[in-house]
């Protein structure tokens, strides 16, 4: 573990701009949320936080963009996707716990196993990951009923948290461990206390959350009660406010979900992929009209089971790490703890 | 690395009209595709999109491809309408195909309704290849109307291949030009020809008639491991990437689109 002061950080960034575009999470003034913004200058834009909580966009977006092509039609040989044809790579800070375990579980998906998506690989291959400390919780936040933390524990590059006039660095990969002795003058010995000052920080950002979620059931108590439920009234219920927006799934960390369609483009086609929600009626619909959950009662189930049901089956995890943006995001106010808590108490009762 | 979602240039060189609904069209890739039976491919009408079909061809030939579709929906509206000479666009093959090395020596019913004689038909090549392989074959093939039964013209043929192959047919409503049985496809599953225990069973159609085609194996004594499904869901990416096409926590275009219903059966609503 190395020390690094706040100007000296700002300098390795300037110095890691180089390597990809760099995106911190800014303050907004009048909502008080943090947001991800391309840094193209600096100094740093005013309202650059690199504690707080997580921001309201997540890791996936840059490996999984929201629309982009994938294809062009006819034309010889294209099949071969060359890296250089892609990004140049990204330079990610402030991300927290909640979505490098959210990374992890979509990297599952789309960049392991049998087949393996091109396009979402080289982003991830091309993403430095510098990830921070949470400093405080949302109302929202619920990491610690998911297994996960309010801090990085696996999947960056590099990770910070805030004391004193700086910053305490953990590499976390081969590369974070260059880019520390590459810039060795600009990190110091770790002061004797500041690793306590940082203990002491996340103890308390997790006796908040702690707080904050004691009535609500941990994950891993969900999924079984949760088998039960299936024709339960509780759905129809949860369905009646729900206005299918799809908000809940595009603000996911770790819905993976996308829509393939062509579009004509002068002489050639383009096959372009955008996120999809499987919330809205249209998702699953077959030629002929068919759709196998015709209801937005069936389709509101299908998000919780599918994370908490179908996916521990078929990739060994739950896919909720407790980020919260779907309670913040639903504009009918469903609160994913609060639908467990019915149901784990419905089902025992 | 490759593009999978790169389409494979293809010329359209023929088209067959099976029934008023469902042609044939006979594909020739650019580069040869070796698919199994039972696997699906996406095939794409350029601008239109792409939709998941299975072959109806025999899948040890890899140059040319046919793929028999029903007209329903914008992507297959659009197909009826292409003539030969036209380009479309192949992705796969995608998906696990017919189990078939379950099926030597057992015997094999084979159940298929209205568009869903189309793989089924492929299925059957696979199987023609080697009719000693398997005790029995027996084809149930079933249509809305005498017209709507594809693949007639090659049904005697496909009886007098081997003795041990059978093939019965059957319209839902008498119709005058029809002095065979009429039923649904499941009355012809009263007196099966089968060894019941020793029998695997596989079935394609729509999804109501998958329905009334397993309770009718279950009433007959097939237990759900002997009964495979080809089940119908949106499959886009082909992948298991997408998200759209599941059954459950499976997804069919990785782990189907046949499925043994021993592995669905506890799933709501299975057949919609």
């Amino acid at each position: 573990m190395r020390f690094i002061d706040s100007t000296d950080f700002e300098k390795l960034l300037k110095k890691l701009s180089a390597e990809g575009e760099l995106f911190v999470p800014v303050k907004e003034e009048d909502t008080g949320k943090l947001h991800m913004r391309r840094v193209e200058s600096f100094p740093l834009p005013d309202g650059t936080v690199f504690d707080g909580f997580r921001a309201v966009e997540t890791l996936k977006g840059f490996a999984q963009h929201l629309r982009f092509e994938v294809a062009q039609y006819p034309s010889e040989e294209k099949d071969e996707l060359k890296p250089e044809d892609s990004f140049p790579g990204y330079v990610i800070v402030g991300a927290k716990g909640c979505d490098l375990k959210a990374m992890e579980l979509v990297d599952s998906v789309q960049a392991e196993g049998d087949y393996i998506d091109p396009f979402y690989k080289i982003r991830r291959d091309r993403m430095l990951v510098i990830a921070s400390d949470c400093s405080e919780c949302s109302e929202s936040c619920f990491c610690n009923l998911t297994g996960s933390n309010p801090w990085p524990e696996k999947g960056y590059d590099l990770a910070i948290a805030k004391v004193a006039s700086g910053f305490l660095v953990e590499e976390g990969s081969e590369r974070g461990a260059g880019i520390i002795e590459e810039n060795g003058g600009l990190f110091s010995e770790v002061r004797e206390g500041l690793e306590k000052t940082r203990d002491e920080n996340r103890k308390k950002v997790l006796s908040q959350l702690k707080a904050n979620n004691k009535s609500y059931p941990e994950s891993a108590e969900v999924t079984e009660p949760l088998r039960k439920m299936l024709n339960d009234e509780i759905w129809t219920e949860e369905a009646s406010r729900c206005v299918e927006c799809g908000a809940c799934t595009n603000i996911c960390p770790t819905c993976y979900c996308f829509l393939l369609f062509d579009q004509k483009d002068g002489e050639q086609y383009k096959r372009i992929m955008s996120w999809d929600s499987c919330q809205v009626s249209g998702y699953s619909r077959m030629a002929g009209m068919g759709t196998p959950r015709p209801r937005l009662s069936d389709r509101v189930k299908h998000r919780f089971y599918h994370k908490y049901d179908y996916l521990p089956l078929s990739h060994n995890a739950v896919f909720c790490t407790g980020c919260g943006r779907c309670i913040d995001a639903c504009s009918a106010s469903i609160d994913m703890r609060e639908v467990f808590s019915k149901v784990v108490t419905k089902a025992t009762r | 690395m490759k593009n999978p979602y790169y389409p494979i240039d293809t010329i359209l060189e023929d088209v067959i009209s099976e029934t008023p609904t469902i042609k044939t069209f006979c594909l020739k890739p650019a580069k040869p595709i070796k698919f199994k039976a039972g696997q699906f491919m996406q095939l794409t009408v350029p601008g239109v999109g792409e939709a998941p079909f299975t072959p109806s061809s025999d899948p040890n030939i890899e140059e040319k491809m046919e793929i028999s579709i029903l007209k329903t929906g914008k992507v297959t509206d659009a197909l009826h309408e292409l003539k030969p000479g036209a380009v479309v666009g192949l992705r796969g093959p995608f998906g696990k195909g017919y189990p078939l090395e379950k099926l030597a020596g057992k015997d094999v019913l084979v159940v298929g309704g209205g568009v869903g004689l189309a793989p089924m038909r492929s299925l059957l090549y696979a199987l023609f290849n080697d009719p000693s392989k398997y005790k029995k074959i027996e084809i149930k093939f079933g249509a809305r109307e005498p017209a709507e039964l594809s693949f007639r013209r090659q049904y005697k043929e496909w009886e007098g291949l081997a003795s041990n192959i059978s093939l019965k047919t059957t319209i839902d409503v008498a119709h005058p030009d029809w002095d065979g049985h009429v039923g649904l496809v499941t009355t012809l599953l009263d007196d099966l020809d089968v060894s019941v225990p020793e029998s695997y069973a596989l079935s394609c159609g729509p999804e109501i008639m998958l329905k009334f085609v397993t309770l009718k194996l279950l009433e007959v004594g097939f237990t759900p491991p002997q009964i495979y499904l080809s089940m119908n869901r949106k499959m886009s990416c082909g992948m298991g990437k997408c998200g759209r096409c599941n059954v459950g926590h499976y997804y069919l275009c990785v782990d189907g689109p046949d499925m043994c219903y021993d592995k669905i059966k506890d799933v709501p609503n299975v057949f919609g």
